[in-house]
């Protein structure tokens, strides 16, 4: 498993000419920084997402490379070509937006087929395009339907249509499935996922949704005040993330602060939590660490795990999962997350005040910046 | 006891309506029937006739004022239309203070007595040496009516996403482009009705045409205002009831069109609830 946090990487092994690339990229609003020099390369045909709060520069960067904002610094490269003062209608990208902003005027098909009638294809090339698309997006029989007539699902398919009819070099999606109720997301997720594959086209998809993110994606970017936190794949970013805003924003993470030595973070004089394999430290630093709930076992321990012992403080059952919160000492508590497995009954569950022995494997304690 | 109250009819109120409808339309009504009755008199009903309709297309002068109160409507109502949109389109991307004081601005115009604005209009138009004549009210009608389309327009406009505009330069139009091809069309039924709207106020606009217009021809009501002061003749009727009729078609069609050309995006989504099948 790599544990790379370096987007450029993947490109040097590949060696293609990467769909996006971002150099510098900034972006300053009336004395604000919202995107603050921020680098990436996108490689050709992967699903990758920025993954970030409200407010933290990712629609702001998706807007600048489809041309709509004009970076304060920096430049943006679609497929190596330096896009960065073309217009949008002549830059070779596409967008599905959040409102969808389908055009009311005209039906389905004159939706996903605007952008070829631009382009002056012929009217039978045209029909083909747009008959294909629909059938992609699962449309087929909706045609001739004005876009208001339609479910908000159906709406979404025909903005993913209408910009993928273009086979552009990346297609930008801001936060597309926002609108929708939480079945219906699921489901799209899905699609859009296959469609990707299908069509092979680079996807960047902003979302600040991390189930999203995670389940979709190739690579994920998380963004905080316009830079990029931590990238790499799904699983990197949620297994070793780096930065105490990443371990914070991607799941649930039971942060610890302590000070370094000998090998452990003294989070207080009597708990000492190893942390083997972290180098750069000095003896005294102060270090942030975090373990992922699910990592964490109440019992069945094994002899390579780190040990301590807990009182549960709370119970809560969550159906698939039941969720303890365990303290471990003054103002310090541990969330851990228990499948409830077949074998597991009502009576083997802990209650709140039971004396507990908890444990994890010393790799999955996490050493955060 | 209180239901029983509930239940009774409230003859108060019902006989309350029917005076202020019958004080509202029986005057009109009036002009109506006379102008289809025999004889001159304007008390007396002594029986059917179109003689006054007759006598009306027989009138030159009542035609050539028609006319041009047509000529002045269609022009003012194109003109207005393209100012106002114009206007609305471009108060739409000024987002700032001084963007929402030229908006205020803007509404000045409705709540301006018309009278003032036909003063102002004679002292500008006399004051530069323009002579008066169907083009001055022309002129005159723009500058009133840009007000109504301005408003309508940017009251559909604000329903239209600023994505929608992007999604067109997205999909490879200039932005000349995306405003002609998406966002017109887009805003088609508000044009259609606000032009409506204006063609009706400005037909039968009688301050701003009195105070701005010329000797020869004078537009439609000025014509009918002047002949009354040496005798009404019930060809005046006539000609007032086809206005009736004309405006309270051009305003239903003002209502009813826009509804229709939007048909689905407000009724329908009720219907479906903007959900999945």
């Amino acid at each position: 498993m790599s544990t790379s946090t370096d987007p450029t990487e993947k490109i040097a092994t590949t060696g293609t000419t990467p769909s996006v690339s971002l150099r510098g990229l900034t972006k300053v609003f009336g004395g604000t920084t919202v995107v603050d020099d921020l680098s990436l390369d996108l490689t050709s045909g992967e699903f990758f997402s920025l993954l970030g709060p409200s407010g933290c520069g990712k629609t702001t960067t998706l807007r600048m490379i489809a041309g709509f904002s004009d970076p304060t610094a920096g430049t943006i490269l679609v497929d190596g070509e330096d896009v960065t003062s073309t217009p949008p209608h002549k830059r070779d990208v596409n967008t599905v937006f959040q409102s969808y902003a389908l055009f009311e005027h005209l039906d389905v098909r004159g939706n996903v087929g605007f952008g070829l009638r631009r382009k002056g294809l012929d009217k039978r090339t045209i029909d083909q395009r747009v008959s294909e698309m629909l059938e992609l997006v699962e449309l087929g029989d909706r045609g001739k339907e004005r876009p208001s007539r339609l479910s908000g699902g159906q709406r979404q398919r025909v903005a993913l249509a209408r910009a993928l009819i273009n086979q552009p070099k990346v297609l930008l999606l801001d936060e597309p499935l926002a609108a929708l109720d939480l079945k219906l997301r699921h489901q799209m997720q899905a699609e859009l996922k296959q469609i990707q594959r299908e069509v092979g086209i680079t996807f960047l998809f902003v979302t600040h949704d991390q189930d999203e993110a995670l389940s979709m994606s190739d690579r994920v970017a998380i963004m905080n005040q316009g830079v990029i936190e931590q990238c790499g794949t799904p699983e990197d970013v949620y297994e070793h993330p780096t930065s105490v805003f990443a371990a914070g924003f991607i799941g649930t993470s039971n942060l610890m602060t302590g000070t370094w030595s000998d090998g452990c973070v003294c989070v207080t004089p009597t708990l000492r939590i190893p942390a083997p394999g972290h180098q750069g430290s000095a003896e005294g630093d102060t270090l942030s660490i975090t373990v992922r709930p699910e990592k964490v076992w109440l019992g069945d321990l094994t002899p390579q795990m780190f040990r301590l012992p807990g009182t549960i403080v709370e119970t809560s059952y969550h159906g698939a999962t039941t969720q303890y919160v365990v303290s471990i000492g003054p103002d310090l508590t541990v969330t851990v997350l228990e499948q409830n497995l077949p074998r597991m009954r009502a009576e083997d569950r802990w209650n709140p005040g039971d004396q507990v022995e908890m444990g994890w494997l010393p790799e999955h304690t996490v050493v955060l910046r | 006891m209180a239901r029983g109250k509930l239940e009774r009819k409230p003859l108060i109120p019902v006989v309350v309506t029917v005076i202020f409808f019958a004080w509202l339309y029986l005057p009109i009504l009036a002009v109506a029937l006379f102008s289809f009755n025999d004889k001159k008199s304007l008390s007396s009903f002594s029986g059917f006739s179109l003689r006054w309709y007759d006598a009306l297309i027989h009138d030159s002068a009542l035609i050539d004022s028609l006319a041009a109160s047509l000529r002045i409507a269609t022009i003012a109502t194109l003109g207005s239309l393209v100012l106002g949109t114009m206007l609305a389109l471009g108060l739409e991307r000024v987002r700032s203070r001084r963007g929402r004081v030229i908006g205020a601005v803007t509404l000045l115009p409705l709540v301006t007595p018309e009278i003032v604005t036909g003063v102002a209009a004679l002292l500008l138009f006399t004051g530069i040496g323009l002579k008066l004549s169907t083009t001055t009210v022309i002129l005159a009608e723009i500058t009133f009516s840009i007000a109504y389309v301005t408003v309508i327009v940017r009251g559909r406009l604000a329903g239209i996403a600023l994505e929608v505009e992007e999604a067109a330069r997205d999909l490879g139009c200039t932005p000349f482009q995306a405003v002609r091809l998406v966002i017109l069309p887009t805003l088609l039924p508000a044009l259609i009705g606000a032009g409506l709207l204006v063609f009706a106020l400005v037909f039968d606009d009688f301050v701003l045409a009195f105070f701005t217009t010329g000797v020869d021809p004078q537009p439609l009501p000025v014509r009918v205002y002047s002949s009354i002061r040496f005798g009404v003749s019930p060809a005046i009727n006539a000609i007032g009831t086809l206005m009736l009729l004309a405006s309270g078609l051009l305003i239903v069609a003002a209502l009813v069109i826009p509804r229709v050309l939007a048909r689905g995006s407000s009724s329908l989504d009720l219907i479906t609830g903007g959900d999945v099948r």
